[in-house]
């Protein structure tokens, strides 16, 4: 039941209703019952259709006598000529209508008009559409309608370009009209879909016949279309810089396009004899067809995900027999063939090296920013200042304030890191129920950034210390890094997305918050994990380290857990390789 | 042109703590009253009303009130020759009411009442080319369907039964340009169906097809000044929906976005203090259905008073733990 005010009443109004509602019943009652009975012997008739009409006028939802209704009018079919079955349709339609209009949201209704516009012999389209119109002006957001709408659109063969204008009109009418927005947004890249020569930061096209993945439904659309978008937009927010709808929808038109599907990197270790393959989204290796070839020869060695949390990863690891490449002397080639992409990534190990890997480095372009072509920046420039004159006049405007910061980073992340930072402030003071999402947002950004200035230094190190960080993402991206600083920050935990870090030997994660190390799971080549000052109080919390065979160095200064009893004992048990303990 | 915010004012009067009590009280009546006008108007959905009186009776401690032979016989009753449940005898089956059939032959722990092969042939007979489920026999599709089809199956060990990457395949195809889901592609997103997606891409282990930063973005701007949250942009408040969007951030891993101490004082308020039960908003009639989600997103909020409740099912953890089905969630 929505929006049912609870009304104070009399003992005696009380009762008066109380004998209207049993009169009522027992009308309803018995209508039910002769429905019933009806349909159990197999009764088609007029009287049938009276009856549940009777019913469904006061209770649309009754779905099963809309069932019957069905059942009836489909034998009735059988007996009728054309003329005939086009007024009984018809006829249905009209009493449809006038169950619409005392319940316009019942899916029972809805559902039965598809139904019989799908049987009518001679639909007439335009009364439907009428019907939506009238329908949408009582309520722009009735989602039944819209999918109605949508629908006859779709029998009836509606162009494209029509039912975008339809947007343009209701939109011009009332900018503050999110379904209006969605419908641009499916039909937009219909119309103007963005062309094959369009800046994508996309390599190497995918195979012609590569199938499509659910994601690749593409919504995007060309530059040209998304200029004059961010026109009608910008009049939007600022004729009412308060209505989400808009401002929705522009983030929609910020978004870059997703990254090709293909294998960004793969690592290969000598003394772990193992291989690392990470893909630019996440994959299941079990499933996708991944084979690795060693000097020529398939392998069959088994793939497993960077954690057992992972059916999904975008890091699979190869573990080689024991023997195979250790010998110091000997030069290999491997290649990873994703059988399900029609792609493959070489990578070889020359002789008296210890790893070697092959990756595309990638750019921010690539990673980060907006899909917008270099030359097209200047409308990005110019639609900032106009953000930043809207902000003038509404200082406080949390949409206007996250709308900056997201082209800021389309534009030039590194560059606007201060003003983004500052911004991110404000959010939270004037937006803080949604604080949170602002911190973790704020630190995939920081991390982004970081990310690429560690890929403009050639470093295989990773420092991000005294940001706030409140979340740790892009992880795959660091799958060589061999050094991370991560103190002074508010992380809670290290993920299980932190076993992608396979490379790593020495973590700095002092001073923040953290009780749990899931993350630091089977990491090879981890040495030293500085926690000084965090939230570890318990030995089970500390377990996952027991998976990291080369640890040497623990410093725990700082943790609940220290405060344990046999403190010492237990972790010389649980740690053995652990030759260096702060406690 | 400036919008209004639509939203409720809190009053200082409103009920600002937990009456489990009268909670229990009103569900464990509820039922009773069966010449009640109203109820016989709602018989069309029964089933899936007495699996929102067991389970929030399940989740307060209180299942024992319940007459459990009644219910089982009556579900028995409900099972057609096509293996499909009614929401009620001389109803027809329908996957919404064989879902919460099933959901509650888990909470007694009983299942073997029904012809299970029987279901699971149904459910998977309802499955379309493309992926998709329909409701019934008549065809109409809709992603909440979609969930109940995987839940059914996942409850009752069966999920291999069906073509999975093709319904994944139909689920993903209703993503929309905010990250959510509507009911068929090209829907406009709705906290229901993101509710049912998220839970179905849970359920099939799919949740890396979920854009969860942008859907979660939009799932915590639901929540309004009053703390409550709504369905869409520019809708009002609703208990219903802030169970729904609460467990699509929990399934999604970001339920740390929304402000719990706001939302749990919203639902709070939604209590009527005479009769027990929750209302949509506060001041409104109340419902067993309102009752199970306000309760059920307490126990989300993580009400120790309450059984935790598991985000996908909308079932206790214990009832999942006994019958040894684990969903996993994104962190
Ligand atoms: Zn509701």
């Amino acid at each position: 039941m929505h929006g049912r005010v609870k009304l104070k009443s009399t003992a005696q109004q009380e009762e008066e209703k109380r004998k209207e509602r049993d009169k009522k019943l027992k009308i309803y009652v018995a209508a039910r019952d002769a429905c019933f009975s009806k349909r159990k012997e197999g009764v088609c008739d007029d009287e049938a259709l009276q009856l549940t009409q009777q019913l469904l006028s006061s209770n649309p939802d009754f779905a099963t006598l809309w069932n019957y209704r069905r059942d009836i009018l489909m034998e009735m079919e059988t007996v009728k000529d054309e003329d005939e079955v086009q007024k009984l349709y018809e006829a249905e339609l009209s009493f449809l209508e006038s169950c619409l209009k005392v319940n316009p949201k019942s899916y029972g209704s809805w559902h039965h008009r598809c139904w019989v516009s799908a049987r009518l012999p001679r639909p007439d389209w335009a009364r439907e559409l009428s019907l939506c119109d009238r329908c949408l002006s009582l309520d722009d957001r009735n989602f039944h309608c819209w999918d109605y709408r949508r629908m006859i659109v779709k029998m009836s063969g509606v162009p494209v370009d029509r039912e975008l204008a339809f947007t343009d009109r209701l939109i011009g009418s009332n900018f503050s009209n999110y379904s209006s927005w969605h419908y641009r947004s499916t039909l937009l890249p219909l119309l103007h879909p963005e062309s094959p020569e369009s800046p994508s930061p996309t390599r190497e096209p995918p195979h012609p016949s590569a199938p499509p993945s659910p994601q690749t439904h593409s919504h995007r659309v060309c530059e040209e279309q998304l200029l004059k978008e961010y026109e009608l937009v910008q009049n939007a927010f600022f004729t009412d810089p308060n209505d989400q709808s808009a401002w929705f929808y522009y983030r929609w038109l910020l978004g870059r396009a997703e990254r090709e599907e293909m294998i960004s990197c793969v690592y290969v270790s000598r003394n772990e004899e193992r291989v690392a393959v990470a893909f630019s989204r996440p994959v299941n290796a079990q499933s996708v067809g991944l084979l690795l070839v060693l000097d020529g020869q398939p392998q069959s060695a088994e793939w497993r995900s960077v954690h057992p949390r992972f059916k999904h990863s975008p890091v699979w690891i190869c573990d080689l027999p024991p023997g195979t490449i250790s010998d110091i002397t000997n030069e290999h080639n491997l290649t990873v063939h994703w059988a399900e992409k029609y792609t493959h990534r070489d990578c070889a190990l020359y002789t008296g090296r210890t790893e070697s890997w092959c990756r595309d480095s990638a750019t921010d372009q690539e990673l980060f920013r907006s899909e917008l072509s270099v030359e097209k920046t200047s409308v990005l420039q110019s639609e900032l200042q106009s953000c930043n004159q809207l902000l003038e006049l509404e200082p406080l405007n949390k949409w206007c304030l996250l709308t900056i910061i997201l082209l800021m980073r389309a534009l030039d992340p590194l560059g606007y890191e201060k003003e983004t930072l500052a911004n991110f402030q404000t959010l939270k003071e004037v937006d803080s129920m949604r604080s949170a999402y602002y911190s973790d947002l704020c630190s995939k950004f920081m991390i982004e950034n970081t990310i690429l200035k560690m890929e403009y230094a050639e470093v295989r190190v990773f420092s991000i210390t005294d940001k706030n960080l409140t979340t740790l993402c892009h992880l795959d991206q660091l799958l060589l890094v061999t050094h991370i600083n991560l103190s002074s920050n508010q992380l809670q935990r290290l993920p299980p997305q932190f076993a992608m870090l396979q490379c790593l030997e020495v973590l700095e994660a002092d001073n923040n918050s953290i009780e749990n190390l899931e993350g630091l799971y089977h990491l090879p080549k981890l040495e030293e994990v500085l926690l000084k000052n965090n939230k570890i109080s318990t030995l089970a919390d500390l377990q996952p380290l027991a998976s990291c065979p080369k640890l040497k160095c623990l410093d725990l200064r700082g943790n609940p857990v220290t405060q344990m009893a046999n403190i010492e004992s237990e972790l010389a048990e649980l740690l053995p390789s652990v030759s260096d303990l702060l406690l | 042109m400036a919008t209004q915010v639509k939203d409720v004012i809190i009053k200082p009067d409103a009920p600002s703590a937990l009456l489990l009590e009268k909670h229990a009280d009103y569900i464990a009546a509820y039922g009773s009253k069966k010449d009640d006008y109203e109820y016989t108007l709602s018989e069309y959905l029964r089933m899936s009303g007495i699996y929102w009186g067991l389970t929030v009776m399940d989740l307060m401690g209180q299942l024992p009130r319940m007459n459990r032979q009644e219910i089982i016989d009556f579900i028995r009753a409900c099972q057609h020759e096509c293996g499909g449940i009614s929401a009620s005898i001389g109803h027809d089956p329908h996957l919404l009411y064989t879902l919460s059939a099933v959901q509650i032959l888990c909470l007694y722990d009983s299942v073997d009442a029904i012809d299970v092969d029987k279901v699971v042939e149904y459910v998977k007979g309802l499955q379309q080319e493309n992926g998709s489920f329909a409701g019934d026999k008549w065809g109409e599709i809709d992603t909440r369907f979609s969930f109940c089809a995987v839940a059914t199956l996942a409850l009752l060990g069966k999920m291999d039964r069906i073509n999975i990457d093709k319904a994944v395949e139909f689920v993903s195809s209703c993503m929309n340009f905010d990250g959510g889901f509507g009911c068929r592609p090209g829907s406009e997103s709705h906290a229901g169906q993101i509710y049912c997606c998220t839970g179905f891409l849970a359920l099939t282990g799919q949740l890396h097809l979920v854009n969860a930063d942008l859907l979660g973005w939009w799932l915590c701007e639901r929540q309004l000044l009053s703390g409550g949250l709504n369905g869409r942009p520019e809708k009002l408040p609703d208990v219903c929906y802030s169970w729904w969007v609460l467990a699509s951030l929990k399934i999604i891993g970001r339920i740390h976005w929304i402000d719990k101490a706001k939302l749990r004082a919203f639902i709070l308020a939604c209590q009527d203090e005479e009769t027990g039960g929750f209302a949509d908003r506060p001041g409104d009639m109340v419902d067993p259905f309102h009752t199970l989600f306000g309760v059920a997103g307490l126990s989300l909020l993580g009400d120790e008073r309450i059984k935790p409740v598991n985000p996908v099912l909308c079932m206790p953890e214990d009832v999942l733990q006994r019958i040894g089905l684990q969903v996993d969630l994104l962190s």
